[in-house]
């Protein structure tokens, strides 16, 4: 028989008692596990829209307010205005971001990498309603916009033709067919889209080339949208040559932009671990308080040890064994209890974005449990070890 | 081999004072049986506590083999309650979430050293609990758990025994099976030191010492004892 095998039938036999020693663990470790989770999950979802919407990197011209949004995103406000950028830029910025993917891969190759997907803005009337007219390169925009559906029809394949995002069609009753004209230009409807959730529901595209005939914008684009689909790609290096090197324009990598939104998210993180960790102070004065009442209902029990040859030492350990078992079980649940947590609370923070569990939080849970009952046993274990074997008798 | 010289021992101060022992002197030889008798509050269970090192003394001193044992630090009593004493108490005291063989293993856990389970099977055997080995302490009787403690006290090999109202519980008949117990384990050569109120139980012992108030006031040498 071994200390630790004393330890582990006296917990078992004191299974309530230890539970609600536990409880302050539990507490603790679930508010931290549940802030963390929710908070990830937070930004997971910033980052999960940035992927899904669009670019990694937009250029607008040098002065101007466009509005760019990016899913439940506002990354600017749109003036649609005479600001524009000539089409002639267009290889230049491809040449930068190519090249510079390329480098950062280590490719060798001269096909194309990122989608460039030039955009001319316009307001419009069509059927006596304004409307935003998008002009886009038909192949381009397809490929950054792969989670577009086509509800009806078909998508752009002619140049007199436009796809009418989801709610325009509706409010404009558009439907496939429909010849409307456009400052006097007609084109047909081709296909009317799925509903995305983003901008593009209000909007009607066409091919660019259409766009710029009918507003007498030749050789004009709006805004460039620069998507590279990997992880590695220096899109802020990309933004820095682009502005560095094309006059008149201005790059913003969309990831710098969201990290302004991210800090804020780590503020408001920040301040809610900070709370945790009060809880997971109190906490620990919780498990210092049943430790020590522990230690108080087991006077008799340690008088025992020590009279049959248990040094001070083991007492010590005895209990900090105990904190073990208290701190393993403690985090566990601490862990479930958060996630379980998290689960409920998230959604209604992050209005209904989806939490999920991480397990690469388990073992710190279980660590930081283990560390704090540790601690808090410090000095119950402690008081119990000066304990004298004749006192403890002497107060049955 | 134990000797006592002059100990007292004095519990609170000033106006609160209770003076438990009062310049007890005592020897107890190897191979002694020794009953220590007085009413409730004679001092006798003082008296075993400051033998065994279990409480400090007020003034005096205690030897075991020649040695101070009533200044030592806390690890030097650690290394005599496992090896040299051992108790027996009045309410067995044994760890109510082990079994009867995990209690009597227990002593040997804290010495950490190396050992089986065999040697504290024998034991149990020896006190006659071989078939209880795996009970609770809840599951014995009065006169199975103080046989427990017993194996308990043994399984270091003490060469003194202390034990405190080791029968107090009992009825007549449990109580004589562990004094006839404690009378081999002193024919074995073991001294044992035992702390009563009942003269009939103190008429097993070899020597008799009767304590009042703190003070030795009578020592008798009982040729009678050991009787079966």
């Amino acid at each position: 028989m071994k200390l630790y095998q004393i330890v582990v039938k006296d917990v078992t036999r004191r299974k309530k008692r230890m539970l609600y020693a536990s409880l302050g663990v539990i507490i603790g470790v679930a508010t931290i596990v549940a802030v963390l989770t929710i908070g990830l999950a937070g930004e997971t979802n910033i980052y999960g829209q940035l992927e899904k919407y669009g670019a990694n990197l937009v250029v607008m011209p040098a002065i101007s307010d466009i509005d760019v949004g990016l899913g439940g995103l506002s990354l600017g406000t749109l003036a649609v205005g005479e600001n524009y950028i000539s089409e002639d830029n267009l290889p230049q910025v491809r040449q930068i971001a190519d090249g510079m993917i390329k480098e950062a891969l280590g490719i060798e190759d001269d096909s194309d990498i990122a989608t460039i997907a030039p955009r001319l803005y316009m307001g419009a009337e069509i059927k006596g309603t304004s409307v935003i007219v998008v002009g886009v390169d038909p192949q381009q925009e397809r490929q950054l916009k792969t989670w577009w559906r086509i509800r009806e029809g078909e998508y752009l394949e002619h140049a007199d033709q436009a796809l009418g995002g989801a709610i325009a069609a509706d409010l404009l009753q558009l439907s496939v067919g429909d010849k409307v004209a456009l400052n006097g230009m007609e084109v047909t409807i081709a296909g009317i889209l799925e509903e995305t959730g983003s901008d593009d529901d209000y909007q009607v595209f066409v091919p660019i080339e259409t766009a710029q005939q009918a507003f007498e914008k030749e050789g004009l684009v709006s805004s460039i949208d620069v998507r590279a689909l990997c992880s590695a790609c220096p899109t802020s290096d990309i933004a820095g040559s682009i502005n560095g090197n094309i006059p008149g324009v201005q790059a913003v990598a969309v990831r710098q932009i969201a990290e302004t939104e991210m800090g804020m998210m780590d503020k408001v993180n920040r301040f809610l671990l900070a709370l945790a960790g009060i809880t997971l102070a109190v906490g620990c004065f919780g498990v210092v308080n049943t430790m020590l009442s522990s230690v108080h209902e087991r006077i008799k029990d340690i008088g025992i040890m020590r009279a049959v040859g248990a040094s001070r030492n083991q007492v010590i350990k005895i209990f900090l064994y105990e904190a073990i078992i208290i701190g393993v079980a403690g985090g566990l649940l601490g862990y479930v209890v958060g996630t379980l947590l998290a689960y409920v609370v998230g959604p209604l923070i992050l209005d209904g974005v989806p939490v999920s569990y991480v397990p690469e939080y388990f073992f710190p849970a279980l660590a930081l449990a283990t560390v704090m009952a540790v601690i808090a046993t410090v000095y119950p274990a402690f008081r119990a070890s000066r304990i004298k074997v004749a006192d403890s008798f002497r107060s049955l | 081999m134990l000797e006592i010289k002059t100990i007292s021992k004095v519990y609170g101060e000033g106006p609160a004072k209770v003076v438990a022992l009062n310049s007890v002197s005592l020897l107890v030889n190897k191979g002694d049986f020794m009953a220590i008798m007085g009413p409730s509050g004679s001092g006798k269970s003082t008296l075993l506590n400051v033998i065994g090192g279990l409480d400090h003394l007020s003034s005096g001193e205690v030897l075991l083999d020649g040695e101070r044992i009533d200044n030592l630090d806390e690890n030097a009593l650690v290394d005599i309650r496992r090896g040299k004493i051992a108790y027996v108490f009045q309410q067995y005291h044994l760890i109510p979430s082990l079994t009867a063989l995990e209690n009597v293993l227990l002593p040997l856990t804290f010495c950490e050293a190396d050992h089986r389970d065999q040697k504290a099977l024998d034991i149990l055997e020896r006190v006659g609990l071989e078939r209880r080995a795996e009970h609770k302490p809840s599951q014995l009787s009065g006169g199975e758990q103080q046989r427990v403690a017993i194996a308990r006290a043994l399984v270091n090999d003490p060469s003194l025994i202390l034990a405190d109202e080791p029968t107090g519980n009992m009825d007549r008949k449990t109580g004589n099976e562990i004094l006839a117990l404690f009378n081999e384990l002193n024919r074995e050569g073991r001294s044992i030191v035992m702390v009563t109120h009942d003269p009939e139980i103190a008429g097993h012992a070899k020597a008799l010492v009767l304590l009042q108030d703190g003070q030795i006031v009578d020592r008798i040498s009982q040729e009678g004892g050991n009787k079966p």
